[in-house]
């Protein structure tokens, strides 16, 4: 029998889908006869009672989330997401660097440090990449911190309020499609497919109202694994090559017939009814990754 | 290759910008030096740049992520044989009076604050110090319990000011985790040393002695090479 920890914040219970999926999970390590506790931030000093911790809080070097992957990589339990993954998905520099060293397929990506920020170089970029462009804060997720300027100004003002936090950004080339694919891959398997489409009149899966703070997010369609396409599923496992063995969603966009590369994350969201809808098997399998 | 963004006194040895090293592709032994580490700092992102290359970095991510917070930092040091005093990681005031008791030594554990810690006698100033470090109790802390002085010093290449324990205990910090510029927390209790945090050496703290012994580090390493093995 292994002893699961599930490491979770209030907000993982705020969206009845996820608090589902939690559950699920929680069924199915119970089914294969292991123990599953949800572990909150006031109980890590219990990490080394459990055999593994399986995170599900959102992840950073940071947060919380990333001293309990430390924390349990250290006392040698097996963890998701382990800390080495933690520190390259949740860093897109750190991600895309490695993509450029391997050749993995991705959208054209340049960095661009703090003291670049100038008339030469914004118009060196918009030269190369066209308009608009995207610019992407490393720190990225659920698609926040991730907008597209069309001139020198609205350039400049977003690059000023991502370079707050961190000295370099990603800009990549403007690729708008009607849907990116999602593929999730454990131990360099794929374990699930889906499609996230984009919101009508937006650009990315989870899009602001204009003038309003309301998410709108796009529908998941998933479709079982067997039929994805094969170049599809090849270059998400490349992907996450580069990246660990651990559990990924990979973020694919299909350009002209060719898959490139949007961005690796760890800890992807599962929300039942939506990315199992037909894998159901994905909960057992990631359970018994973590009792293996 | 020395990288850094502190000016250094010698002229002697072949100091990059950062800015400039971000831009190159050069694969050497890299030394980087900076006055602020901290995470997507570009102190950060020079040892990424070199780490990415292939190179050998001093200090390395991991090494810049785990020392930068605390209750790693405290764990990596506890098992490399480093006196540490046990530690708790809450957001809770009551599990912090229940398990360690007051005077308590709080460390911040989120991603605002990087610098400085407080000290708690009694459960009000606890909860002040709980809700400064723990921004309004938004995240946890890191507590462990104040039996002696708390005192701070800088250490440079592992070396510092102080009695011979506390040269001993930046010895042994820098041996594990290679930050060459750093503040450490200690805590002196009779003649036992314990560590308790890290923080970055800010540039009006380094003054024209800690240049000088910086300068001399570099040159002990440009004699005898690379001179750490992680």
């Amino acid at each position: 029998m292994t002893k699961i920890a599930c490491f979770v914040e209030r907000y993982n219970f705020s969206d009845p889908r996820e608090e589902a999926a939690l559950q699920n999970f929680r069924c199915a390590a119970e089914k294969l006869g292991n123990e599953f506790q949800f572990l909150f931030r006031e109980n890590i000093a219990d990490i080394p009672k459990y055999n593994s911790v399986f995170i599900r809080a959102t992840t950073d070097p940071l947060f919380t989330a990333y001293i309990v992957s430390k924390t349990a990589w250290e006392l040698g339990l097996k963890v998701v997401d382990d800390p080495e993954s933690i520190t390259i998905c949740a860093n897109k520099i750190h991600q895309y660097a490695l993509f450029e060293k391997f050749d993995v397929p991705h959208i054209p990506t340049v960095f661009l440090n703090k003291d670049e920020l100038h008339h030469r170089e914004i118009s060196r970029i918009f030269r190369e990449f066209g308009k608009p462009v995207v610019i992407k804060a490393p720190y990225t997720s659920f698609s926040r911190y991730v907008e597209k300027a069309a001139c020198e100004t609205s350039f400049r003002e977003v690059a000023k309020r991502f370079f707050k936090k961190s000295d370099v950004l990603a800009v990549q080339k403007f690729t708008p499609t009607e849907f990116d694919w999602r593929v999730g891959v454990l131990g360099n398997e794929v374990l699930y497919v889906c499609k996230y489409m984009i919101p009508r009149g937006k650009w990315k899966h989870g899009a602001k109202l204009r003038g309003k703070p309301t998410v709108i997010w796009g529908r998941t369609v998933a479709l079982k694994k067997e039929d994805a396409p094969r170049g599809l599923k090849d270059v998400a496992l490349k992907a996450c090559s580069v990246v660990g063995k651990g559990l990924y969603g990979v973020d694919i966009k299909e350009v002209n017939g060719d898959y490139v590369v949007v961005e690796v994350n760890d800890n992807p969201s599962i929300y039942a009814g939506y990315e199992d809808s037909r894998d159901k098997d994905i909960y057992t399998k990631i359970i018994r990754y973590l009792s293996e | 290759m020395v990288v850094s963004n502190i000016d250094l006194t010698t002229e002697k040895i072949e100091v990059i910008k950062p800015s400039k090293f971000l831009g190159t592709a050069i694969k050497d032994f890299t030394l980087n030096l900076s006055d602020d580490y901290r995470y997507l700092k570009t102190g950060y992102y020079v040892s990424l740049h070199a780490e990415v290359l292939g190179s050998k970095v001093i200090p390395s991510c991991e090494n810049i992520i785990d020392s930068s917070r605390t209750p790693i930092l405290l764990l990596r040091a506890a098992k490399a044989g480093i006196p540490t005093l046990p530690f708790l990681v809450t957001d809770s005031v009551k599990k912090i009076i229940a398990e360690i008791g007051f005077p308590v030594a709080i460390f911040a554990v989120n991603p605002f604050i990087h610098n400085g810690y407080k000290t708690a006698a009694n459960k009000s100033a606890l909860y002040r110090a709980m809700k400064s470090l723990g921004m309004n109790y938004k995240f946890a802390v890191c507590a462990q319990p104040l039996k002696g002085e708390m005192v701070s010093v800088k250490s440079i290449f592992g070396k510092s000011e102080g009695d011979r324990v506390t040269k001993e205990i930046s010895e042994q910090v820098f041996e594990v985790f290679k930050i060459p510029v750093c503040k450490l927390h200690i805590q002196k209790v009779e003649d036992k040393t314990y560590l308790c945090g890290m923080q970055p050496l800010g540039r009006k703290e380094i003054s024209l002695n800690d240049l000088k012994t910086i300068s001399r580090g570099i040159a002990l390493i440009s004699e005898r090479g690379e001179p750490f093995s992680d």
